[in-house]
């Protein structure tokens, strides 16, 4: 049987799209993390940690009543801007982003509170702001845990099941990422089918780590 | 001239007490320091910096409030016009040293990044990062780094605490020079008395956060620097500056006076070479 690389290509897409959103997202938000001393700051960090404590179901659960034509986000969405997140490819980016938010935010969180001390406070004292201190000092001193962030990230994102499962359910071309179709190909008996897709994603998992952790090796300030 | 009256709760080796301070500093004066470890000196540039906050007290610089706990002004370290030399010097290891320099400098205001380079003695190591720089080397581009925004305040945390006999001579030599030529109100904080015989025209003795001591010397007037005899002497025409070598220090400056000295006089290595 012919392989329909559908699939593939739609989780590849799901993963990019996601990292490169959580990256946008992630930087600022874990540099305000990591210098702000906002009293709030424990909720703030308890919220973001939420997905990696609760099932994927419970947050697929949730997210489809908030994202549901008739509930209040989704339905304001559909009215405002005439988009629908459940069932639908953008659904799944929104739900991808908050459920791997931690993979991204921990990492470069950490690597910007091991820095000294003193690199921050230099700058502050040379007159430069928190942002461009963050962006200019601190971030490109913390490579490592940004390449953390973005393989963690990647990777959580290649993994989604039961999220995806919950929010997207299995449209072809639409939701039925990679780990979908082996679940759907392996309840059609189809083991052969769902062995190459498995093969493809433990094959494609594993370069792009082995990659990563090989330019990991050689980043140096 | 900088006023500064604070009250911090602190805790010392001997307990807890508190950092209190009332001191005047004259402008262009380089004031030292002293005192035993924990006594809060360092603490006290912090606070000057603006990166650690008394309960009470009041920081006042050439008529500007930087700080006023009776006014709520609490101007932030960006805001206070200060230079910091650190300890461990926090030069950014993913810039050179030039762009370590130039990354505060004002825009517009490059050349004068290009002039402490040169005063400082660092270009043959501008593109360089810092940490293939040796602990003085890392410790003048600091200093640079700390004047390159014109500061009203130089604090300068243990300069010379890391550093080897020569390499400490050569920055003692650079901050003097750096000090007549800019006039910059310093605040040094040394364990070691050839600094402050050498460089402080003033001495603040702290202990347990309470001034013991805080009177005035005269700068290079200790007879206890050591004496060597000069094993070359030469004249840098790129630099326009002479350069002694005695067999354990380099020293280096722009006056001409020291075009006087030949190889084989006896000198003191102290701020500037002085015939016996």
């Amino acid at each position: 049987m012919p392989i329909d690389w559908e699939p593939i290509w739609l989780t590849l897409r799901l993963a990019s799209i996601t990292t490169l959103l959580l990256l946008i997202i992630g930087l600022p938000l874990a540099g305000w993390l990591a210098l702000s001393r906002f009293r709030l700051k424990p909720v703030v960090e308890a919220i973001i940690s939420l997905p990696l404590v609760l099932p994927p179901s419970v947050v697929g659960f949730y997210l489809l009543l908030a994202f549901s034509p008739t509930g209040g986000l989704g339905g304001w969405l559909l009215r405002t801007v005439n988009v629908q997140l459940v069932f639908s490819f953008e659904g799944l980016v929104v739900a991808s982003l908050l459920y791997s938010l931690p993979f991204m935010i921990h990492p470069i969180q950490a690597g910007l509170e091991n820095l000294p001390a003193s690199w921050r406070e230099a700058s502050y004292t040379l007159g430069q702001s928190p942002t461009r201190t963050l962006w200019r000092v601190l971030l490109p001193n913390c490579k490592p845990a940004l390449l953390t962030g973005i393989v963690l990230s990647f990777a959580h994102t290649i993994g989604e099941f039961g999220l995806v499962m919950m929010i997207g359910g299995n449209l072809p071309g639409q939701t039925r990422v990679a780990s979908i179709a082996i679940y759907d190909e392996v309840e059609l008996l189809h083991f052969e089918t769902a062995h190459t897709y498995a093969a493809l994603l433990l094959g494609l998992s594993f370069a792009i780590l082995l990659l990563v952790y090989g330019i990991n090796k050689r980043v140096t300030v | 001239m900088i006023h500064i009256d604070i009250t911090m709760p602190r805790l010392f080796a001997e307990g807890t007490g508190a950092l209190q301070l009332q001191v005047a500093l004259a402008p262009g004066s380089l004031t030292a320091v002293v005192g035993p470890s924990g006594s809060g000196k360092t603490t006290l540039l912090r606070v000057l910096a603006g990166l650690e906050t008394p309960p009470t007290g009041r920081i006042d610089s050439n008529g500007t409030s930087w700080f006023d706990t009776s006014q709520r002004i609490n101007l932030s370290p960006q805001q206070r016009s200060i230079g910091y030399v650190f300890q461990d010097t926090a030069l950014f290891p993913n810039m050179s040293v030039r762009e370590n320099i130039q990354y505060a400098a004002p825009s517009g205001q490059r050349q004068l990044a290009d002039e402490l380079i040169d005063a400082t003695g660092l270009n043959s190591f501008i593109n360089k990062k810092p940490t293939v720089l040796s602990g003085g080397q890392r410790q003048r581009v600091a200093l640079a780094r700390a004047l390159v925004r014109r500061p009203q305040l130089l604090l300068l945390d243990e300069p010379f605490a890391a550093l080897d006999p020569a390499a400490a001579q050569t920055l003692r030599q650079v901050l003097l020079d750096l000090h007549r030529t800019w006039g910059t109100t310093t605040l040094l904080v040394s364990h070691h008395d050839i600094d402050v015989q050498a460089l402080a025209d003033r001495v603040i003795r702290l202990v347990q956060g309470q001034i013991q001591a805080d009177y005035r010397t005269e700068v290079g007037s200790s007879a206890t620097f050591p004496r060597e005899r000069i094993r070359r002497i030469d004249f840098e025409e790129t630099h326009h500056q002479w350069v002694i070598e005695t067999e354990t220090t380099e020293l280096r400056s722009t006056n001409p006076a020291w075009g006087q000295l030949k190889i084989g006089d006896l000198i003191e290595i102290s701020w500037t070479p002085k015939a016996l």
